[in-house]
């Protein structure tokens, strides 16, 4: 029996678990490995794919020609340069299959899992989809395997499976389209060759952003003020708040303050309310993505490699879900016991326990391949690294954070008038922790406790100030809320959101954590806005994944849909090619400006409005840097560099003098960054 | 017709963006007038200094301001029409 999992650590999971003394054996086919086990008398082989062997590619290779609309699967070397090894893999997996009579597909319980396994067993096994049988398991623990062998799916799951295919021929049909359609008119605008890409959720993703940046850029603020106070009250000072949140004009802030300075206060009404919090729910993807960004600003991507990483290795269940529950048949008691034999879980699980009957606060969302992330009791037999071991216990808390009880807290809302004006000062408090004691540190307690006050007594107002403030423009996404929105948007897959994010950065249409547009990211959006804004709506996308659903429920044709898409297509990609000349312009200067953005070093301190710049001087060849206003006659502003080795802006300021600093490398040497400023103090330390 | 600020093709004296950035200088004026009592130069000024202001709304002050600073007291619109 041949058995077919998506990654090499999966394979020998399996045959670990399958295997009746526990000790498969390692063989190699040429270089692949794979496992030799027993189980009932039969022999199995358990082979493992690298991800995806095979991928969509267009039937006319040459880059230069669009559209195309003929697409098929391909070994993935043959259509990926950096994808040589794969070959190996599929030659393995096609001599083992020869043997086999019996075919079991063991990859990952989602479209990706399915559609890898699918093509593996239909292309380098001979067409043995019609015969192969499922094993479905949410996490890689003997116990689930074991299950999962016993009660193999009768066949794979096909509607999936079309699904997954679908996607693949819409993603391959719009990008590969789209890009050639860039690509070439810059190609031929400028004679130099560049890749340019977008895609079906690229486009849409990469136009959030750059309506955000324009949100930000044309931003103007609108001043007003606010009145802090403080207020002494029983020998302690406490911070009061005035009634009005904002007020418009500085004159009436003025009167304001000059009213209530130096006057006494007087408690006009307390209010306490008591409220319940209930417990968080379990994680789906998204939610410990965005949760590990805000403890420890891992990016999306990171998150969901670490957690396949702890998949693998058994200690936590499928990562790639949507669903936000926590099915009984987890068996919630075992996995707390299993934990309790780490020390550090052990007085938390004992706590829950004495709870009585454990029942978790689930979410709406459902998933119908996996349950909600969750851990399988399991301690790491290797020693985890840092970042890992954190997502681990974020993982475990947060599981067991959900069978807590409610907290229960409470807030005070004091009314000081003063001469007119009402102040209010505030609390808050934690009555009862309930599940918060399960989700230290990773609950935040933030408590105001007040003293005892009673109506009509005095309080003596210490301090009256107006603060001048003024409105500010949206906040930048950081790849955290971008990956949020995309999933409120409706757009991409839980699987494929945080690699869309990082191929935005990769081609240098966004920068920095907290994400700013480059001109070409403004440009590509603008062309594309203007000559084929379906491809950046979101509903156009969103009606894309809509269809693709529901292929995978059963309700629609993957062929109804590639052909509505190809119908929508074609004319967008004519109009494209009609207009070739000035797309091609305006990207040829959009790249221009790309190459010239690479080369700034930063913002020049001598003029303020001006941009360092590596500039090659065109008289020496000498390299050195220059403030962009010098061709205006407005700054003088240079710095010599040096001139053997590479120089790269490293996007920081010096933090002796605050100039842009340079990353400065020679062959063989170690890297320096260096202080442009000529006169740095730093530098004149090192000289002395 | 080119951006009097960034060069790029334009309709009018600016290109999209900034002629946007500058749409929103005129329409927010009028607040900074009424509760701080600025001219529009001091305005442009201002906004030059503030560090909440976007960029593109910054370089289209700029622009206002040296191509031909506008009077005391100039009305945005007669500024930016210079």
């Amino acid at each position: 029996m041949l058995i077919l999992c998506e990654k090499p650590d999966a394979a020998m999971r399996i045959s670990r678990a399958l295997d009746e003394k526990g000790k498969p054996q390692k063989k190699r086919s040429d270089a692949v490995p794979y496992y030799e086990a027993y189980r009932n008398g039969k022999r199995l082989l358990v082979v493992s794919a690298l991800g995806h062997l095979y991928t969509v590619a267009p039937k006319i290779i040459s880059r230069e020609v669009f559209p195309v609309f003929d697409f098929a699967w391909v070994p993935k070397y043959e259509a990926e340069r950096d994808a040589k090894g794969i070959k190996d893999w599929i030659d393995a997996i096609s001599r083992l299959s020869k043997d086999a009579q019996h075919y079991v597909l063991a990859t990952d319980y989602d479209v990706e899992g399915a559609t890898i396994g699918y093509t593996i067993i239909k292309y380098a096994c001979g067409d043995k989809e019609n015969e192969t049988k499922r094993m479905k398991f949410s996490t890689l623990t003997t116990e689930e395997l074991e299950e999962s062998y016993s009660g193999l799916l009768d066949h794979i799951e096909f509607p999936t499976v079309e699904a997954g295919i679908c996607r693949h021929f819409l993603d391959a049909m719009y990008g590969i389209n789209l890009s050639r359609a860039m690509t070439v008119a810059a190609k031929h605008s400028s004679g130099r060759y560049t890749t340019i890409s977008t895609g079906r959720v690229q486009g849409p993703t990469l136009s959030f952003l750059a309506t955000r940046e324009k949100e930000i850029n044309s931003f103007v603020p609108i001043p007003y003020w606010t009145i802090k106070a403080k207020a002494e009250i029983k020998g302690s000072i406490y911070d009061i708040e005035y009634e009005r949140e904002t007020i418009d004009t500085r004159s009436e802030a003025d009167a304001v303050v000059e009213a209530c300075r130096e006057k006494k206060g007087k408690v006009t009404d307390i209010e306490v309310k008591q409220f319940h919090q209930n417990p968080p729910v379990p994680f789906d993807l998204g939610a410990l993505q965005t949760e590990a960004y805000s403890l420890f600003k891992y990016t999306p991507r990171r998150t969901g490699d670490m957690a396949e990483r702890l998949y693998l290795d058994a200690l936590i269940s499928y990562p790639r879900t949507s669903s936000q529950k926590l099915p009984p048949s987890i068996n919630y008691e075992a996995i707390l016991k299993a934990l309790s034999r780490e020390p550090k879980y052990q007085r938390l699980a004992a706590e829950l326990f004495k709870l009585g009957k454990l029942a978790p606060n689930e979410g709406k969302r459902d998933d119908p391949a996996h349950p909600a992330i969750y851990p399988t009791g399991n301690l790491p037999e290797r020693a985890l690294g840092g970042p890992e071991g954190k997502l681990w216990d974020l993982i475990v808390k947060r599981f067991m954070a959900t069978f807590g009880e409610p907290a229960v807290k409470q807030s005070v809302k004091v009314t000081i008038s003063v001469d007119g004006h009402r102040f209010y000062l505030r609390g808050r408090q934690v009555l009862k922790e309930g599940w918060m004691v399960f989700y230290k540190p990773y609950v935040q307690v933030d408590e105001v406790l007040l003293p005892l006050l009673e109506k009509g007594e005095e309080v003596e107002i210490k301090e009256v100030t107006q603060l001048d403030e003024f409105t500010k423009p949206p906040p930048r996404y950081n790849p955290s809320s971008l990956l949020k929105k995309m999933e409120d948007e409706g757009i991409g897959t839980k699987a494929t959101r945080a690699d869309t994010i990082e191929t935005l950065y990769n081609r240098g249409y966004i920068s920095e954590e907290r994400i700013t547009v480059s001109d070409l990211g403004f440009d590509v959006t603008n062309i594309l806005n203007k000559y084929c804004p379906e491809v950046v709506s979101v509903s156009f996308t969103r009606e894309l994944e809509e269809k693709m659903e529901r292929i995978q429920d059963g309700n629609e044709k993957k062929e109804n849909v590639l052909e509505s898409a190809v119908n929508r297509l074609r004319p967008v990609l004519e109009e494209l090619k009609q207009h070739e000349e000035t797309v091609g312009q305006e990207l040829s200067e959009a790249l221009r400006k790309a190459r010239m953005q690479e080369l700034v070093v930063g913002n020049c301190p001598v003029c303020g409005t001006g941009k360092l710049t590596i500039i090659h001087s065109r008289r020496t060849g000498k390299r050195f840097v220059g403030c962009t206003n010098f061709f205006k006659g407005t700054c003088k502003a240079s710095s010599p560099l040096p001139q053997k080795g590479t120089v790269k802006p490293t996007r920081k300021n010096c933090s002796v003098c605050g100039w842009p600093t340079i990353q400065f490398k020679m062959q063989g040497a170690r890297l320096w960054i260096l202080c442009v400023n000529p006169s740095c103090p730093s530098k004149e330390k090192k000289n002395k | 017709m080119n951006c009097r600020v960034c060069g790029a093709r334009a309709e009018g004296e600016f290109c999209e963006m900034h002629a946007e950035s500058c749409e929103n200088l005129q329409r927010n004026y009028e607040a900074w007038k009424k509760s701080m009592g600025l001219s529009w130069a001091d305005y442009l000024r201002e906004i030059q200094k503030n560090i909440y202001a976007g960029i593109w709304v910054k370089e289209v002050a700029q622009c206002l301001l040296s191509s031909n600073p506008p009077k005391e007291g100039n009305s945005p619109v007669e500024a930016s029409n210079i």
